[in-house]
């Protein structure tokens, strides 16, 4: 019995971090859920007069076709869940398979591998994305998510890589090799929990990075086609006017930075309740 | 027939020769001791022993283990020998845990692995209790609060009792020690020694004991290898090899050790 048992079991603390980032993305999340059974208005109807700016009635004031523009940040909010969930798991998927193949692979292969990511990682994710809505027939929202999440999985199966080839090396699995544990054994049971809380953190920087780049498709025409109404889309609406109704573009970027920042305080306070050997660091 | 069967093992990284020309041989029962100094090879040929070894380092000879080939054979063959012929402890018990997975679950990994083996497939608390009672053998106090912690909170000396309990849920016919008291404190080297001793005599294990330091090898094993720069320069009962050293390198270990007893005892 040391010192450290006292202070190491059960001990939680919820950081700061962990808490900002629950309240922004936890509204996000309860303003797209309601969302799908109330809006203010009639997210396509012509609610007020052209341009309004913020009042009572219309909250954010209206766009340059008198749609209430609250109603449609609220959708965006929907849409930017499901691209940054989507775009992640699809991402996720891709990514740990092959960073894991990539990791017990023979030298030559995972040199192989390793190359091909290197190579993958120097094309901007943006870019990567706009190739693969280029090449699907029409721009919808589910080319915008698959095509985030191949650009993604280059980067998580890189982290993947490196972290279990890492812990590949340590003792305890030598130890868990010598009792017979077979590599499926090894991969679920030791190599995935130890790499997951900094994969998990990383994640979270990639749920941020592919709501900002399908943003960035929308407002370039290549994401969620009109009458969705992705933030991007919404910004790139609000260009044209921006010195007379600022709202417009004031109104989603801040809607866009409280989600991306809120994703990575949670994923922050998150890793430090999940690792419970940093429990006691803190 | 043998349990552990070594013939004219060599092993080698590219063309460096790490261990050369290895021979002996363990029977069920049998405790032998593989001693030498840093880099002598004495890890690996244990490493070798189950065919674990670094993709770098290639092998040649033969290695039998429960009467299977270990060079060259597939590791699905050889994750059935793992666990059931042969278990390992190891030197450094904080590392050889792993750090995110409570000690009664990693206990339980190999005890189920064993019970399957066995036609009896335990469920939750029924393993459990059978994990307390491994650790409790082990002599470790509160096995429900050990259970429950991570590797990282609990002692130096607690977690190479893990560790060998760990060992022991496999019911292995071979017990492979490397060095597994030179990472802890004189007194609790002491315990662990006694516990292996006394554990492997009451199950009838064989015992492969891998150390550097003699007084400890001389007191858990019938007959030590000698090992020098992958070579075995000396083979024999304990007190044959340490009473009368026939080997140049033997005599200057004796003797190193001797002087550090003299040493301890204030005597030149």
């Amino acid at each position: 019995m040391t010192t450290l048992d006292a202070l190491a079991p059960h001990r939680r603390d919820h950081s700061l971090s962990l808490w900002i980032g629950l309240i922004l993305v936890g509204l996000h999340v309860a303003v797209a859920l309601l969302s799908l059974v109330w809006t203010p208005y009639d997210p396509t109807a012509m609610a007020g007069g052209r341009l309004e700016p913020p009042s009572l009635t219309h909250w954010a004031g209206t766009d340059r076709l008198g749609r209430d523009f609250f109603t449609q940040i609220m959708i965006g909010s929907r849409i930017a869940l499901i691209v940054g969930i989507g775009a992640v798991a699809i991402g996720a998927a891709i990514g740990v398979t092959l960073g894991m193949l990539a990791a017990f692979a023979s030298r030559l292969l995972d040199d192989a591998l390793a190359a091909t990511l290197d190579i993958l990682i120097a094309f901007p994710t943006l870019l990567i994305a706009m190739l693969v809505v280029a090449a699907s027939d029409t721009a919808s929202l589910g080319s915008a998510i698959l095509a985030l999440g191949i650009a993604l999985s280059a980067i998580v199966a890189r982290l993947t890589r490196i972290l279990a080839k890492r812990v590949l090396v340590m003792d305890y699995i030598t130890a868990a090799r010598t009792s017979g544990t077979s590599w499926i054994g090894i991969v679920f049971r030791h190599v995935l929990p130890n790499i997951w809380p900094t994969l998990s953190v990383n994640f979270a920087l990639q749920f941020g990075l592919a709501v900002i780049a399908e943003a960035s498709l929308s407002y370039l025409g290549l994401g969620a086609p009109p009458p969705n109404a992705s933030w991007g889309r919404l910004l790139q609406e609000a260009q044209g006017t921006v010195y007379t109704a600022p709202i417009g573009a004031v109104a989603p970027g801040i809607a866009l930075v409280s989600l991306v920042i809120g994703v990575n305080l949670l994923a922050d306070g998150l890793r430090d309740i999940g690792d419970p050997t940093r429990r006691l660091a803190r | 027939m043998s349990l552990l069967s070594i013939e004219n093992l060599s092993l080698a990284a590219a063309d460096i020769p790490l261990v050369s020309r290895l021979s002996f041989a363990i029977a069920p029962g049998e405790r032998l001791g593989l001693i030498g100094e840093s880099g002598s090879g004495k890890s690996l040929t244990a490493m070798a022993a189950t065919g674990l070894l670094p993709r770098a380092i290639t092998a040649s000879g033969s290695v039998r283990l429960g009467g299977q080939q270990v060079i060259g054979a597939a590791d699905r063959v050889l994750d059935g020998l793992r666990g059931t012929v042969s278990a390992f402890v190891f030197q450094e018990p904080l590392t050889a845990l792993d750090p995110l997975m409570r000690v009664g679950r990693q206990v339980a990994e190999p005890l189920r692995r064993r019970t399957r083996r066995d036609g009896r497939d335990l469920d939750g608390d029924a393993l459990m209790r059978e994990v307390h009672a491994l650790l409790e053998q082990v002599a470790l106090p509160q096995p429900d609060r050990i259970a429950r912690s991570y590797p990282h909170e609990i002692s130096g000396g607690q977690r190479q009792r893990v560790a060998i309990a760990m060992a022991l849920a496999c019911r292995p016919q071979l017990l492979i020690a490397d060095e597994p008291t030179t990472a802890l404190d004189v007194t609790t080297q002491a315990e662990i020694l006694k516990l292996l001793d006394g554990l492997v005599r009451e199950r009838g294990m064989a015992l492969l004991f891998i150390s550097h330091d003699l007084p400890v090898v001389a007191e858990v094993v019938d007959r030590v290898v000698v090992l020098k720069k992958g070579i075995a320069v000396e083979e024999g009962p304990v007190a044959e090899v340490f009473g009368a050293p026939k080997d140049e390198y033997t005599r200057s270990l004796v003797a190193a050790a001797r002087a550090f007893d003299a040493a301890l005892e204030g005597t030149p």
